[in-house]
Order: structure tokens, then C-alpha cells, then sequence
């Protein structure tokens, strides 16, 4: 496969093709969708897609025997995302090595949710990065949540939401407790693994650049992208892209990439909003309204993390931030 | 001049590596229990050394190996694994969905006792938990048959008339850890027997683009997809299997039969039934006691999915009683008694006479001595004769303290 990585700059630049396309039920607005869409205009028609069980596994067929997918695509268990990359990358590699196959190399991408791949699946996924296998990527599409059983927390449900698994109640008025795990950190932490990027619907150029640079990484690649669910986070579907940015204009979602060793910030809002204008959008943490301490809590975490973040920038090294735990 | 084939003295491990080995085996996927992980030792040395040339995958779990290689197999990889114990249990979910995707993946099962207490002695339970879900299974006597198992079990999964998981269960350390001869076959046979492996569907690019294992409504294909399991299986029983072992035989001159395997059964009024390496005992007690004019003979099982059903029942037509040597325990089932020995009930229940069945558990991993089977021998004898006995026809072997 010869690498086309230059970097797109246009809209117009995109590749025209879509191999997400109609045929499925997704909820309107459903982020985790427009993703799915943009990761596979970027990885193209050479491409097998293997999904964990999710959202983008029950949301994309059932009653009507459709397929979304105009490339080969098959679903695997909920925590099996790293094993199934890992098992069709290596196929591929045995076939072609011993002339069992054309020797065409093939992009191998997994599309796994947060509760596939950063909780049930986590093992598996960094197994999987420990490896060598060329042209495989894992994508993240973090909804912040097990969306499709009703909304449940999972590790990178953000501090303050309310979930039906973390309830916002009178003995437990901050609902989710727990803070978002940084999953891109960890796999940037595999020894070997050249390219591991966060990202947002909100930013799809810089997306769809990213998935590229990752196929042609060399390696197994992560990249992990903040996909808002209006079913979860309580908003309007048509405001999914606005509050995505937000995400980021907020300083609540960093967008990054390591790549070789090297870290650097994709996006650097000169003057952070304020996180107020991020969560007061959204239904989920409509219970923390009035609860001065943890609204600021949650603005510190994020000052806090920044001088970090923006080290990194600097330093092109990683740190792992650190807040304290919130206290009542 | 052709180098004349030497027999070689290896363990049930090491021949299974070999068999694998002679299979052109795409991609393994290993992670360590005993006493399966000798294989996979054997293996990783062989690819080591150049060999043979194979995708080797260490994982991280044994859900992670069985994943691994359910996708190797949809892509067109012919591929390897298995486990022993508790870890086998552990790839449940995904050993699962490899028979509901209809992929040819090849596993062994070094049978061993499920946790606790970190039981390490032999077992079935962990194979046997997996007799419902759409793997054929097949149970072997030793290191010779066990490599005539896998070249078999390649031949009969990837036959498009089945396209269903296959493991070989080895009875644990018996096999797995001691050394016999085995004649390993000729190269040019194996070719003949064991043609490439051709998905109908590969899951690549380079083919149609097919959507595999889809949310669907239950209501769209759910008992269908279970149904052509069901047929799948049918097909392996009534042909692929009885081919594919009088191919072997015809090519090797080494012949089994294909369901199963019996020895002094044609007069025997009290016979003794088991699966994997403790058959042995069994003809070993068969003998003494035709030394000493007893009608006794024995039946070991070769496959137990699917389950020899009409050759069972016609083999003991003329019996009188049938000790089964149970080496699993299903508690709370009917009688109380082992899952090999209900099963044996079931298969023999329209026979117009049915034989006095009994039940002889050697549960929990302790090692079945040749006095036990004495014992458990008598019993039987006992009961064909007297009735005796006949009214408790389940037994726990070895067991301290009383069988209550």
C-alpha cells in the first residue's frame, strides 16, 4: 500500500466516498455515528472493520437484515476489540507470508466504545498495542457511557454526570464520583506504539488527518474521540457538533497527538471557556446546578490539567496530570 | 530413494505440536495453564527454530486467544489453540460465537479439573461445558491418535458441509505429559488428506464485502442460526467424520473406527464405557477378567460431539449391564449421576431392551487406581447378576467417608 499521508487541509480535499452510508437505526444525532462515518472516509476502501458489541453494534442493523458497511465488517464480543484487530491483522500477515495471499496489505480498524474498550476490553487493547502488526488501528468513539443499555457510567464517564448506574440523589448529589479515565495516555505508555491522538466530530479534518497518520503508523495505533450522545447527555440531537466543540473550547476534551516519542496539542483555545458553558448544555449534569463547589472543582480539574497539557506542548514529553480527589 | 519413516517416542503434546505443525497452521494463539501449555511450548520452539512459519500470538487471556483466532479463521487463516481448566472457561464467550460464525477454528483441551482448589488433576467438566454450544468434539486415546485427531478434526471443521469448531479433549497429564511411540505420517498423505483451507467468505477486502454476525432481531434469524448448526453437525456425524477417518485408514493403513473403538464385545454381558487415555485400564481389567471366565467387555468413545448414539445402541444390544468410568460430575442432574453417564442413558432410552446402566464417578482430579476399577467392576458384575446394587446405580469412587 503506498502511504498518502500528506496532511488534508479542505473540506474539498476529503475523500468523496462514503463506506458508512445508510441502513442503520442510530438515534438522531448520534455522535459515535458521525464518527464512524468520518474514521471510514479516512481508512478507505482497503479496509476490514471489526466492532465490539456497543452502540455501533445494535444500532446498526437489527430489523431490517441491512448493513451500513459498504466495507467487509464484523462484529466481535464486547471485550474483544484488541484480540479480534490482533487475530485478523495476523491472518492477514500469515496468509500474505507464505504466499497465501496477494500480497496486498490491508487496513485492519476496530471502532470499540469506552465500555469496550477502556473497561471490559482494556486487557485486550493493550495487549494488542504491545504487538507489531503494521496498519492496525483502535478507535475510541467515547460516548462517555454504556449508551445503548440505558446509560450506565463507565471509567471514562465524566465527574458530575449522572448516569443510571450513578444516580445524582440527596446522599449522592454529584452522581458519577469517579474521573474520567485518560485511556489515550495509557496507550501512548506501550512501548513501541508510534502514534496514539485524541480527537472530536467537532474537528474532522483534523480526525480524519489522524486516522490516516495512524494507519501509516507502522505500528498498532489509538486514537481516542469524544462522540456526545444526546440519549446520555441530555441535548438536543441538532446541537451534537456545538457541544463536541465546546468540549474542546471548554478545555474539557484536549485534543493531542504523540507521535514517535513527540507530544504535541492539535488544538490550543487561546482563552479557555468557561466549563459552565459546556455543562449547563447538557442534562446530565443538570443536578450540579447551584453546586458552586463542584462546578468549581470541575474548573480546577481542568486549570489544573492544563498547565500540564501545555508543558507537554512545550516539552513534547508526556506527563501523566494529577488532580486532587473532590472533597464535600 | 524415500527415508524410510521412523517412530518416534513423543508425548501427546509434542505430537499435537507436530500434527499442527504438518497442518501448516496460519496464526496460534497461547496463553499458559498446564497441562495444555506444553503444546504451545512445543510450538513457539518449533517456530523458533524456523520450523514451520505461523503467526504465534502471546495474549492476555484466554477470552483474548479464542477471539484471536475466531477472527484469524474469518479472515481464511487456518488456526490453533486451546487451554485446560478454569482457562478454558474464561474464553466461554468467545468459543461461543466461533461456532454461531461458522469458523473452522481447531482447539485442544487438556482436560483438567476446574478451580477450586487449584485442582490440577483430571477432569472433564471443562471440555464438557462445552457440549451444547456447536463444537464437535473428539476425545483421544493417545499421542498417535491425538495427531491423527487433528489432522481429522482440520478436515472434518473446514469441510464446507460443516464449518464447525473442533476440539480434540486429551485426557490431562495422561496424555499431554507421557511419552509413547508415535508413527507420524507421511507428508505426502497428510497433503492428500488435509487439502488448504478455502473460506466461502473470507473477510477481506479482496472479496465480497459481507457483514458478518449483524445485530438482528431474534425474530429474523435466531432459530435459524441455531438450526444450521444443528445440520452442520448432522453432517459431520453421518459423513464427513466416517469419511475422513476410512480416508485415513486407506492412506496410512492405520485404521480406526470412527465413533468408537470396543474390545471383547461380542459375547460380553457386563461391559465398561469411558472416553481418552483411562480406556486402557479399562482393557487391561477386561483381560484379567477373561483370564478368569468373566464375559466382560469395554467401550471407549471416540467423539462425543456428536454423540454415537445408534452405534452405541447397537454395539450393546445384547448386554446385560454397562458400567460407565466418569471421569465429570453434573450436580443435581437426574439420578444425581455423571454427564457422560446421563448422556448414555438418553442415547440407550428407545432401545426395546435397555441394559442395566451404572454410574461410576471418579470426580475431583484424584488418580483412578486399578483396585477402584476392580471394585467398580464388581459392582457391575454384581448387579448384572444378583439386581443388587441395581437400585443404586450411581456411584462416587474414592471418595473418604460415605457414599450417601
Amino acid at each position: 500500500m503506498k502511504e498518502d499521508t500528506h496532511l488534508i487541509m479542505r473540506p474539498t480535499e476529503v475523500n468523496p466516498e462514503d463506506y458508512y452510508v445508510s441502513g442503520h437505526r442510530t438515534c438522531a444525532g448520534c455522535g459515535a455515528a458521525l464518527g464512524y462515518r468520518l474514521v471510514l472516509k479516512a481508512a478507505g476502501s482497503n479496509t476490514v472493520v471489526l466492532g465490539p458489541t456497543g452502540c455501533m453494534y445494535v444500532a446498526n442493523a437489527h430489523q431490517f437484515l441491512t448493513s451500513p458497511y459498504t466495507v467487509p465488517w464484523y462484529h466481535t464480543q464486547l471485550g474483544a476489540g484488541g484480540p479480534a484487530g490482533i487475530g485478523t491483522a495476523a491472518a492477514f500477515r500469515a496468509l500474505i507470508f507464505k504466499g497465501k495471499r496477494k500480497n496486498e496489505p490491508v487496513n485492519v480498524l476496530v471502532y470499540g466504545g469506552d465500555g469496550g474498550l477502556a473497561d471490559i476490553g482494556f486487557s485486550g487493547l493493550s495487549m494488542a498495542l504491545s504487538y507489531d502488526y503494521e496498519h492496525l488501528l483502535y478507535v475510541m468513539y467515547d460516548n462517555e457511557s454504556y449508551a445503548n443499555t440505558g446509560i450506565q457510567a463507565s471509567s471514562t464517564t465524566p465527574f458530575g454526570s449522572s448516569t443510571t448506574f450513578t444516580p445524582s440523589g440527596k446522599v449522592k448529589p454529584i452522581g458519577n464520583e469517579r474521573m474520567k479515565k485518560n485511556v489515550a495516555l495509557i496507550a501512548a505508555c506501550h512501548p513501541g506504539v508510534k502514534y496514539v491522538a485524541t480527537a472530536s466530530i467537532s474537528h474532522p479534518l483534523d480526525l480524519i488527518n489522524k486516522v490516516r497518520m495512524a494507519l501509516a503508523s507502522g505500528r498498532p495505533s489509538f486514537i481516542h474521540v469524544l462522540v456526545p450522545c444526546p440519549k446520555g447527555w441530555i441535548h438536543p440531537p441538532e446541537e451534537t457538533i456545538e457541544i463536541a466543540r465546546l468540549a474542546v473550547d471548554t478545555g474539557m476534551w484536549v485534543l493531542w497527538e504523540y507521535k514517535e516519542g513527540s507530544f504535541s496539542l492539535s488544538a490550543k483555545p487561546t482563552k479557555r471557556k468557561d466549563i459552565k458553558e459546556y455543562i449547563t448544555k447538557q442534562g446530565r449534569f443538570a443536578h450540579l446546578r447551584g453546586n458552586e463547589e463542584a462546578i468549581r472543582y470541575i474548573q480546577m480539574m481542568v486549570d489544573r490539567e492544563w498547565e500540564n497539557w501545555e508543558e507537554m506542548d512545550r516539552t513534547k514529553k508526556l506527563i501523566v496530570p494529577w488532580v486532587p480527589s473532590f472533597q464535600q | 530413494m524415500k527415508a524410510a519413516i521412523k517412530k518416534q517416542m513423543w508425548t501427546g503434546a509434542r505430537a499435537i505440536a507436530e500434527a499442527v505443525r504438518m497442518a501448516d497452521v496460519d496464526v496460534i494463539a497461547a496463553y499458559p495453564i498446564r497441562p495444555y501449555t506444553g503444546i504451545m511450548n512445543a510450538l513457539a520452539s518449533m517456530i523458533a527454530k524456523g520450523e514451520f512459519q505461523a503467526e504465534y500470538i502471546v495474549c492476555d487471556s484466554e477470552h483474548s486467544q479464542f477471539e484471536a483466532v475466531k477472527h484469524a479463521s474469518a479472515v481464511g487463516a487456518r488456526t490453533f489453540v486451546g487451554s485446560s481448566g478454569t482457562g478454558l472457561i474464561y474464553g466461554t464467550e468467545a468459543a461461543i460465537v466461533t461456532a454461531l460464525g461458522q469458523l473452522p477454528v481447531v482447539g485442544v483441551v487438556g482436560c483438567r479439573a476446574l478451580d477450586d482448589p487449584g485442582n490440577f488433576g483430571m477432569e472433564w467438566n471443562d471440555a464438557l461445558l462445552f457440549r451444547d454450544v456447536g463444537w464437535i468434539m473428539a476425545w483421544a486415546r493417545d499421542p498417535q491418535e491425538a495427531l491423527d485427531m487433528i489432522l481429522a478434526a482440520y478436515r472434518t471443521a473446514e469441510d464446507p458441509k460443516v464449518l464447525l469448531p473442533h476440539f480434540i479433549a486429551l485426557d490431562g497429564a495422561a496424555i499431554t505429559h507421557v511419552a509413547s511411540p508415535v508413527l507420524p505420517p507421511d507428508k505426502q498423505h497428510v497433503e492428500e488428506f488435509l487439502p488448504p483451507y478455502k473460506p466461502l467468505h473470507p473477510l477481506d477486502p479482496k472479496s465480497d464485502s459481507i457483514s458478518k454476525a449483524m445485530h438482528v432481531a431474534p425474530s429474523l434469524i435466531g432459530p435459524e442460526q441455531r438450526k444450521v448448526l444443528d445440520v452442520a453437525m448432522k453432517r459431520a456425524k453421518n459423513e464427513v467424520i466416517p469419511q475422513a477417518w476410512k480416508l485415513w485408514g486407506d492412506l496410512t493403513g492405520r485404521r480406526y473406527p470412527a465413533f468408537m473403538d470396543a474390545k471383547d464385545l461380542a459375547d460380553a454381558e457386563c461391559v465398561l464405557l469411558t472416553m481418552g487415555a483411562y480406556s486402557k485400564n479399562l482393557e487391561y481389567v477386561v483381560e484379567k477378567y477373561r483370564g478368569k471366565n468373566i464375559k466382560l467387555g469395554s467401550i471407549r468413545l471416540r467423539y462425543f460431539r456428536p454423540f454415537p448414539a445408534e452405534e452405541l445402541k447397537e454395539a450393546v444390544k445384547d448386554t446385560k449391564a454397562i458400567g460407565i468410568v466418569d471421569f465429570s460430575y453434573s450436580l443435581g442432574s437426574p439420578s444425581y449421576g455423571s454427564i457422560l453417564y446421563n448422556e448414555v442413558k438418553a442415547a440407550l432410552y428407545d432401545m426395546d431392551t435397555r441394559p442395566l446402566i451404572m454410574d461410576f464417578i471418579f470426580a475431583g482430579g484424584r488418580e483412578m487406581t486399578i483396585p477402584d476399577l476392580d471394585q467398580a467392576t464388581n459392582l457391575l458384575i454384581g448387579a448384572a447378576k444378583t439386581g443388587k446394587n441395581a437400585e443404586r446405580p450411581v456411584r462416587w469412587m474414592t471418595v473418604r467417608g460415605e457414599d450417601i
